[in-house]
């Protein structure tokens, strides 16, 4: 009885909410997005601006948290909120697309942004069953590694002129000793263990350097991990980066992500983001180099993929989505925020707008990465476990556990969850 | 025991024959439990039963293409064959078994002490509950600052109080400490609540029996061994269980300050759950674990109660 009434009360309340928000005659796109407080204060300007220019539209946004952005979008699925657009990490797509939250985005945006995109966008908005285009962005990424001028010079380091004369292996292992016994620095290199071993960044940065020594997190024919994330040169990877960390030469978990500029600079290498560059450039200057990821084997690899925009399928109004996303990558402070925040280009047109990434800027050599070495994380929807599983077996690993078995479990856990959904078809015919 | 504590409340002798004598009043009383009744089952009695329906099935956190299947008991012999769940278990208790004696200790000495008729009395018991009203996730993120390897401030107090012959401490980041720290600002910020249960506790002990104890020559710590801690039975039973409930659920210190690690040293059940269900997207399987951990905390709350029944009362 109680319980009917408290029922139908809710049921009520809800109702005259969802009338009320109809009210205005509005048409209204929830957006939803994670960021730093300025990419925040920057997306509500642009919906201000869209709003401006189409007063018959009212964009809503929703932020979510980075740490826990998928943790919140699935309690939307669950609680039947999903936005209109969603801003996604690149690897979760696959993942998005096959439980079918995401529609094709190719007639839904202008078609000069779409000629515009690199490949490596286009790679990273990808679903690899139907090779359909499902998101897309301003923004890549890449990873390099920073380099403190004045050690590298005291130890007489080779400075790589761009991607193909990377480092090999036994050069970058070679110049981590030298570092260690140089006066001043604290730890030879920060492979930023500081961003916690719960976000993304283990499986992104780390995941690179397992493909270059010839190996990875799994087959991506077979779809089965065990005998890849296991396998030998995998074991030999993460015994050498074990090996580091027993040898004090990477800066602690618990030390923060600024050792490399701060006060004495006590970090002699950055194991970095292309986004670590603005801030450490501020303080370094002249003295920061920047270097290609070194090859750990027989090719060199580097990360890709960050944060694209896709329209849901819960959509009413896609058409209207879509021209909210065509304004806002075609948006002009949109993208001067972005340049200064040195965002890593995803169109063409950005790209020859950032003086940091073209020909002779500092940046480069990273730039230079995405149509040499980037590799995307793997576009199977087990994604979210295998990435779960690889960052626990890292954190087993870099804390002293046994290489071998953290990366048999890992690698069993990650199979028992594409058996337990039967082999995710069509993912298990993809042979 | 000779000191019992005040009479019960009259209601407890008039419940006994009510319905016997008064077929009215039966429907009256009925009528007034059932709101609270209504309440209980639509938001714990049906939602329990749910998870143990969803534990036995490989439901999703989201709908997903696969259909959901009745697998019985699978997910609870996967969760018994992972060893992080029983690494989990075994921290928790780890943390159970130090937090117990540092925030009741904490908890106890404090409400002794501002039991006392001292000057500014309620300043400092308002002063001493402060933590346990600040946020969580706020104690966490400044003791996560005190924590900091190898300047942080608490490592430089350590480090100029020895004289520097103690090495800087990293004690989010070894696996040996890491529990341990978390026990530290686990115990800071929660000792408020408890001092207040121990703090009315005191009050509860009547001055008559002090007074009593006086006249028959007991010294201070006789009456306090023989008057309040006998007097304290029941906030100590209650304090106890209510303790190592809580305990059992640590999250959220885990969740901002070390995800689980290092090296798994700081996997919580809780954590173990929320990981699987939401990160992982395994509804079912979590679910088994929530069930488990019902399961543990609901023995170990009938055990305590009893061992203390068999001593004390």
């Amino acid at each position: 009885m109680m319980g009917k009434r408290l029922l139908s009360m809710f049921v009520a309340s809800a109702a005259l909410g969802i009338v009320m928000s109809h009210a205005e005659a509005k048409t209204v796109i929830h957006v939803m997005h994670q960021g730093d407080p300025g990419w925040v204060t920057t997306y509500g300007e642009v919906a201000k601006r869209f709003e401006a220019a189409n007063p018959d539209v009212d964009i809503e946004l929703i932020y979510a948290p980075h740490d826990a952005y998928n943790e919140k979008f699935s309690a939307a699925v669950m609680s039947k909120q999903m936005p209109d657009v969603m801003e996604l990490d690149a690897p979760f797509l696959a993942n998005y697309v096959w439980s079918g939250y995401l529609q094709p985005i190719k007639p839904l945006i202008d078609q000069d942004i779409l000629d515009d995109m690199t490949e490596s966008n286009v790679a990273q908005g990808t679903y690899p069953i139907d090779k359909d285009l499902y998101a897309v962005g301003l923004t890549d990424s890449s990873v390099v590694l920073y380099g403190n001028r004045k050690y590298l010079e005291a130890i007489g380091a080779r400075i790589p002129k761009g991607v193909d004369d990377a480092w090999t292996r036994e050069e970058f292992e070679g110049y981590l000793e030298k570092l260690s016994k140089l006066e001043g620095v604290k730890w030879p290199i920060d492979t930023f263990r500081g961003y916690g071993i719960k976000t993304e960044w283990i499986t992104y940065a780390y995941g690179p350097i397992l493909q270059s020594a010839g190996c990875d997190l799994i087959d991506r024919k077979t779809w089965k991990s065990v005998g890849t994330l296991d396998s030998d040169p995998c074991v030999d990877t993460l015994a050498m980066m074990q090996q580091w960390v027993k040898n004090g030469w990477v800066v602690p978990q618990s030390s923060g992500t600024n050792q490399f500029f701060a006060e004495g600079h006590p970090a002699a290498l950055a194991f970095g983001g292309h986004w670590f560059y603005a801030e450490a450039a501020a303080s370094m200057k002249d003295d920061i180099v920047v270097m290609p990821l070194p090859k750990f084997g027989p090719k060199g690899a580097s990360p890709n993929g960050t944060w694209i925009w896709g329209i849901t399928t819960a959509s009413e109004h896609p058409d209207i989505a879509g021209k909210f996303l065509s304004f806002m990558l075609k948006d002009k402070q949109y993208r001067d925020y972005a340049k200064n925040d040195s965002a890593y280009p995803g169109l063409k047109s950005f790209a020859a707008d950032s003086p940091l990434y073209s020909a002779g800027g500092p940046m480069a050599v990273a730039f230079e990465q995405a149509s040499k070495t980037a590799i995307a994380r793997p576009p199977h929807p087990a994604y979210p476990t295998i990435t779960s599983a690889f960052m626990q077996a890292v954190d087993e690993i870099f804390n002293g556990g046994d290489v071998k078995a953290a990366l048999t479990a890992a690698a069993e856990k990650i199979d028992t969850d594409i058996e337990e959904n039967d082999g995710y078809p069509p993912f298990d015919e993809q042979q | 025991m000779t000191l019992q504590q005040p009479a019960l409340p009259a209601t407890a002798v008039a419940t006994r024959p009510a319905w016997h004598r008064d077929r009215g009043r039966l429907f009256q009383e009925i009528g007034m439990l059932a709101p609270a009744v209504a309440l209980l089952t639509i938001f714990l009695i049906v939602p329990f039963l749910l998870s143990f329906w969803t534990a036995m099935t490989n439901q999703p956190l989201v709908p997903r293409p696969t259909p959901v299947r009745f697998i019985g008991f699978t997910n609870f012999l996967r969760i018994f064959k992972d060893d992080l769940f029983w690494t989990s278990l075994w921290n928790v208790s780890r943390f159970t078994f130090w937090i117990l004696p540092v925030q009741c200790g904490l908890a106890f000495a404090t409400a002794l002490l501002l039991h006392q008729k001292l000057p500014f009395r309620n300043f400092f018991r308002g002063l001493f509950f402060l933590p346990a009203i600040t946020s969580m996730v706020v104690v966490c993120v400044i003791w996560g600052t005190l924590f900091q390897y190898p300047t942080g401030p608490l490592n430089q107090v350590i480090g100029f109080l020895s004289g520097g012959r103690i090495q800087p401490i990293d004690w989010l980041g070894d696996p040996n400490w890491a529990m341990f720290s978390i026990v530290l600002l686990s115990a800071w910020q929660a000792y408020g609540f408890q001092m207040i249960v121990y703090l009315a506790g005191l009050q509860g002990i009547p001055d008559e029996l002090y007074d009593a104890a006086r006249i028959d020559g007991a010294n201070a710590f006789q009456r306090f061994w023989h008057v309040t801690m006998p007097g304290l039975r029941p906030t100590h039973v209650f304090v106890l269980v209510i303790t190592t409930i809580q305990a059992f659920k640590l999250y959220t210190q885990v969740a901002i300050l070390t995800q689980g690690g290092p090296k798994s040293s700081t996997e919580t059940v809780v954590h173990y759950m929320v990981r699987t269900g939401f990160e992982e997207q395994k509804l079912g399987y979590a679910s088994a674990v929530s069930v488990i951990l019902f399961v543990i905390v609901l023995i170990i709350a009938l055990v305590q109660r009893q061992l203390l029944r068999r001593f004390d009362v």
